[in-house]
């Protein structure tokens, strides 16, 4: 087994508030792997752990191998990092927000072209990625800022809610090229969702979370096969004794 | 008419005067700083007058007679007068005479006065008494003229007793040693002021504008979110401060520019109107600052812009978005707006002691202060405020460099419980 991530005792405090409270799980290589659960369940502090933006307060998380504390340049290197409801520069083009992501990772004039190319494949904006992105819609935006997360190819890209806020078209596109890139490309993608019908039908492995605490792990089938339940939704409410 | 104005108008005001950033900075703080500034430019201005009034005048008697006394006894009724005798005026400067008598200012009765004044008194209206002044020119200040107008105060008062225009005065200036003849010293002086005007204006929208697009910039990349992008790509994190500050330096040197065009416009339009009683040249004179001064005043205004940027960059990573960005950097103005304003009309070197060390202190003073030592051709001076904000500046950076380092960047926050009714929970970090 080739382990992507792997989270042990994790802790993350914010003053006197406990936000993530002993998080431990293992991602394999070419997973999709997702953390779900309520508002305020610490998904986004994980990520944010994860992807050398906090540091833990103690514990640790390995991505291939690599601390995120102590090779947090390295580390840097092999990922990417979707925030949630993020945005792009307002008075860049599509086009040109890519170019200038890309030349953080590829530094051939080629290659960055080829980069902005397979961006430009994944998120189907076609003539559109010329606009400012100010005038892009939602959905659009979205869909280029998964383009970025994916395009260069990463070893592991860390996507939080990278549907939130979307119309049920959008989201379903947003889903089949995040599907169709892990595919294709073998990326392991650990994503957040607080829609729990939808990551069911996207990753291979969930984590549920509740007050900073994995609750239950596992594929979706098993849980809710162990659960006795129809769905993630009902799982996660047995799990913290809501029914 | 207008339906559901006055509710909207209602939540509008609740929604800003009840957020603590808006409250301190657009009402609290100009409540506070025009006072203080008041309080500052009513204490320079009161010693600067209590100094002005023990001024000492240092009298050159070249004439020896009888109405020569007389006019000194007048003078001596507002001034601590020192007569000299049998002294030209070059040797004044040669002897440093007035250091020796601790004035700046001395007066010159030639030869031949009281004989003038006595053929003017028989009737002989060709003829008439002249008083030479000189002044020491010590940098641009309101108050630089007291000496001059005071002066002229007593000499009319002494014609007012004799007779109309019996003495009339002549005024010279003594620049960097040497004696400039015929420059009024307080024609020079507003003339000097008009132009140091634009410093103090400059730097006030130099500064204000490049904070707040440097403030705005990173506020819009927290809100916007970009910055957590970035804080995560294969980069160094010193380069993103540094790529802001220079975008920052680039857009306000290019505002500045624009703005100096247009208010130089604007000042020569209005001076172009006013017939001018005598011209002065002040290149001739030296009063423009040379290539090596102009090029100290360049690195001092670099380094203080830089310094006010960092500043701005530092005072925004604790916003949570533009709006409260902008209010934070407001904050910082009344250490703008406070040596602009007194440095506008006064010499600093003219103010009591505690002001002077506060302006000093203050790291935006010093492109004003530049700009005025450069003019004196005072170096050293030029040269340790930007040794000084240098240093500031470098601390400031080294504080905006470990808040990028960190995750401080993004989840510094500037709380202001005692204004707060409940205590709120860090709901963003906790997703």
């Amino acid at each position: 087994m080739n382990i992507a991530v792997e989270a042990s005792d994790l802790i993350k405090d914010f003053g006197s508030l406990r936000a993530l409270d002993k998080l431990g799980f293992k991602m394999e290589s070419g997973e999709i792997f997702g953390l779900i659960g309520p508002n305020g369940a610490g998904k986004t502090t994980a990520l944010r752990v994860f992807s050398t933006l906090l540091l833990p307060t103690s514990g640790y998380v390995r991505i291939f191998g690599l601390d995120v504390v102590n090779d947090a340049d390295e580390v840097r290197k092999i990922i990417t990092y979707l925030p949630e409801e993020a945005g792009a520069y307002p008075n860049l083009s599509g086009w040109e927000y890519l170019e200038f992501m890309a030349k953080f990772v590829v530094k051939d004039k080629d290659e960055v072209r080829k980069t902005v190319n397979e961006a430009a494949a994944i998120c189907g904006l076609g003539e559109r990625l010329k606009d400012r992105a100010k005038v892009y819609s939602k959905g659009m935006k979205r869909r280029l800022l998964v383009a970025r997360a994916l395009m260069t190819k990463p070893k592991l890209a860390i996507l939080d809610e990278p549907t939130s806020g979307l119309d049920v078209l959008h989201s379903y596109h947003v889903r089949e090229i995040i599907k169709r890139y892990v595919k294709e490309q073998g990326v392991t993608v650990l994503l957040s969702s607080h829609n729990m019908l939808e990551v069911e039908h996207l990753c291979d492995r969930v984590a549920l979370l509740s007050k900073g605490k994995i609750v239950a792990e596992g594929s979706p089938q098993y849980l809710k096969q162990k659960f006795g339940s129809a769905n993630l939704e009902e799982v996660f409410a047995k799990v913290v004794g809501l029914a | 008419m207008l339906k559901g104005f006055g509710n909207f108008l209602l939540k509008e005001l609740k929604e800003l005067v009840r957020d603590p950033k808006i409250l301190l900075g657009m009402i609290i703080v100009p409540l506070i700083m025009f006072p203080v500034l008041g309080a500052v430019m009513n204490f320079s201005v009161q010693t600067v007058q209590e100094q002005a009034a023990k001024a000492s005048l240092l009298v050159l008697n070249n004439d020896g007679g009888n109405w020569s006394e007389v006019l000194i006894s007048s003078l001596n009724v507002s001034l601590r007068v020192f007569v000299v005798n049998d002294t030209s005026p070059e040797d004044v400067l040669a002897q440093d005479l007035l250091t020796a008598h601790n004035t700046t200012q001395f007066a010159e009765i030639p030869l031949g006065f009281s004989e003038n004044l006595t053929a003017r008194m028989q009737g002989n209206l060709n003829v008439r008494g002249r008083l030479n002044f000189y002044s020491v020119f010590s940098g641009t200040s309101l108050f630089a003229s007291v000496g001059s107008s005071m002066v002229d105060y007593l000499v009319s008062e002494f014609n007012r007793q004799l007779a109309p225009d019996v003495v009339g005065t002549g005024k010279s200036t003594i620049i960097n040693g040497k004696i400039q003849k015929d420059v009024d010293p307080a024609m020079l002086s507003s003339l000097m002021i008009s132009q140091a005007i634009a410093m103090p204006i400059t730097i006030m929208i130099l500064l204000t504008y490049s904070m707040q697009i440097a403030a705005t910039s990173v506020a819009m990349e927290k809100e916007e979110k970009t910055l957590e992008t970035v804080l995560t790509l294969p980069m160094d994190r010193f380069a993103i401060l540094m790529g802001k500050l220079s975008g920052s330096i680039v857009v306000a040197a290019l505002g500045a520019v624009a703005y100096m065009i247009g208010f130089n416009y604007y000042m020569s339009s209005i001076t172009g109107a006013i017939p001018t009683a005598t011209s002065i040249d002040l290149v001739s004179l030296g009063l423009v600052p040379s290539l090596f001064g102009y090029f100290l005043l360049g690195v001092s205004l670099f380094v203080t812009l830089l310094s006010a940027l960092a500043l701005a960059v530092i005072m925004s990573a604790f916003a949570e978005n533009v709006r409260s960005a902008q209010s934070l950097v407001s904050y910082i103005y009344p250490l703008i707006f406070l040596p602009s304003f007194v440095l506008m009309y006064l010499d600093v070197n003219a103010l009591p002691v505690a002001i002077k060390v506060l302006i000093y202190a203050i790291p935006f003073s010093h492109p004003i202060i530049t700009s005025k030592a450069v003019i004196m051709g005072d170096y050293w001076t030029a040269v340790l405020g930007i040794v000084y904000v240098s240093a500031f500046t470098l601390v400031i950076m080294y504080v905006a460099s470990r808040l990028f380092a960190t995750e401080k960047i993004l989840t510094a926050k500037l709380r202001f419980r005692g204004l707060r009714r409940r205590k709120q929970v860090p709901s963003e970090e906790l997703q």
